[in-house]
């Protein structure tokens, strides 16, 4: 009964968080600096105010990239709420990201 | 796009995110692969971007190069016709002036005239084929349609080849860069079929469809092989093919020994006749 009840609230709907994400680019290559943009178009739109960005270049930064197990980038992780999610490319596709992360129907 | 505790397993987490790797590589939507020592920057998409904005410069340069190409040649024709042509008529006057005032005695003068005469006379002949072969006048004059027919007529004449034309645009009225476009076709793609095919029947057809305009000239000589189609120095071939795709139109050549070699030109309607919205 216990662990049921954690369960729920582990995968319970999400109210009123703040998303926190990691999003790992290139530079300013394309696919990149497109995920960036979609990534603050879509929080802005879904969880205004409810938000954390941190923006790791690999370029910069390899070794969080790699004690990530990032493989590509552009790589955005969905690290809080749990549970974690990993959504790989450049987030043109805002049906799937929100559905992926879980936005979908927050919009609040 | 993957959770990392359940409800996936381990195994099926690993495979579903293989799975969006495999995915973000295939649309391209990868900027750099990270590794352990290296990160390795894919810049894929960008270059097919400037690949696709070169090739469209490209095409926009030789379709400014064919226009101004055709406008040269009618520059050319004009003088050649004006000019030339007129210069040669006052010295055939002339020389019929001055063989009249021979007299009988001067034989070897006379003979002399007639022999300048008949000169000057294939001199004119060559002037107004070389001008209606830069700017074809009957274009302008009567149209297209009676211009390929013809074409096909002339062509018969010289080469001995049978030859056909068949349409159903006889009475539409086609937009003039169109209509150069698709006579320069038809000429080059006759002129390969005297020089290459080995072919004794011939047919051109001009017909509207609700796709498109479709020329086609087809023969039944040996074919095309697939290298001469795409190969650099088909300059003909290249010359047809950008003549189309200046018109938003495509351009497809094939064939074989069996099935001779078959042209076939497609362009929007919109492009092709007077008064087509666009």
């Amino acid at each position: 009964m216990k662990a049921r009840k954690r369960e729920r609230r582990r995968y319970a709907k999400p109210r009123r968080e703040t998303y926190v994400f990691r999003l790992f680019v290139a530079g300013n290559e394309s696919n990149s600096s497109q995920a960036r943009e979609n990534l603050a178009r879509l929080c802005e739109k879904h969880i205004k105010g409810r938000y954390k960005i941190d923006v790791v270049d690999v370029l910069k930064d390899a070794a969080s990239a790699h004690k990530n197990k990032v493989l590509v980038t552009p790589t955005l992780i969905l690290i809080k709420p749990l549970p974690k999610v990993t959504v790989l490319g450049n987030l043109n596709d805002t049906r799937q990201v929100l559905a992926a992360l879980r936005l979908n129907g927050d919009e609040r | 796009m993957s959770d990392q505790k359940p409800p996936y397993s381990e195994l099926e987490t690993k495979m579903k995110e293989a799975e969006e790797l495999i995915h973000a590589l295939r649309t391209q939507q990868v900027d750099a692969i990270v590794g352990e020592r290296h990160i390795m920057l894919v810049r894929l998409k960008q270059a097919e971007e400037n690949l696709k904005s070169s090739r469209n410069q490209l095409r926009a340069l030789t379709s400014y190069l064919l226009s101004a190409r055709e406008n040269e040649r009618a520059v050319i024709a004009r003088e050649l016709h004006d000019e030339f042509g007129q210069a040669l008529t006052s010295l055939h006057l002339g020389l019929s002036w001055i063989s009249r005032k021979l007299t009988p005695g001067q034989r070897p003068l006379q003979e002399k005239i007639r022999s300048l005469s008949a000169t000057t006379t294939n001199l004119m002949r060559s002037v107004k084929n070389i001008a209606s072969e830069l700017r074809p006048g009957v274009l302008d004059e009567l149209g297209l349609v009676k211009t390929l027919k013809s074409e096909a007529r002339e062509f018969e004449g010289h080469t001995g080849i049978h030859c056909r034309f068949k349409t159903n645009t006889a009475k539409a009225k086609f937009e003039r860069s169109a209509a150069v476009a698709i006579f320069r076709i038809v000429q080059a793609a006759l002129t390969n079929v005297a020089r290459h095919a080995h072919a004794s029947r011939a047919r051109i057809a001009l017909m509207k469809r609700k796709n498109g305009l479709i020329l086609s000239v087809t023969d039944n000589g040996k074919g095309i092989s697939r290298k001469l189609v795409y190969g650099h120095d088909s300059l003909g071939i290249t010359g047809m093919r950008e003549r189309a795709l200046a018109l938003g139109g495509t351009f497809t050549l094939g064939g074989s020994g069996s099935k001779g070699t078959i042209l076939t030109v497609q362009i929007p309607l919109s492009r092709v006749f007077i008064g087509t919205s666009r």
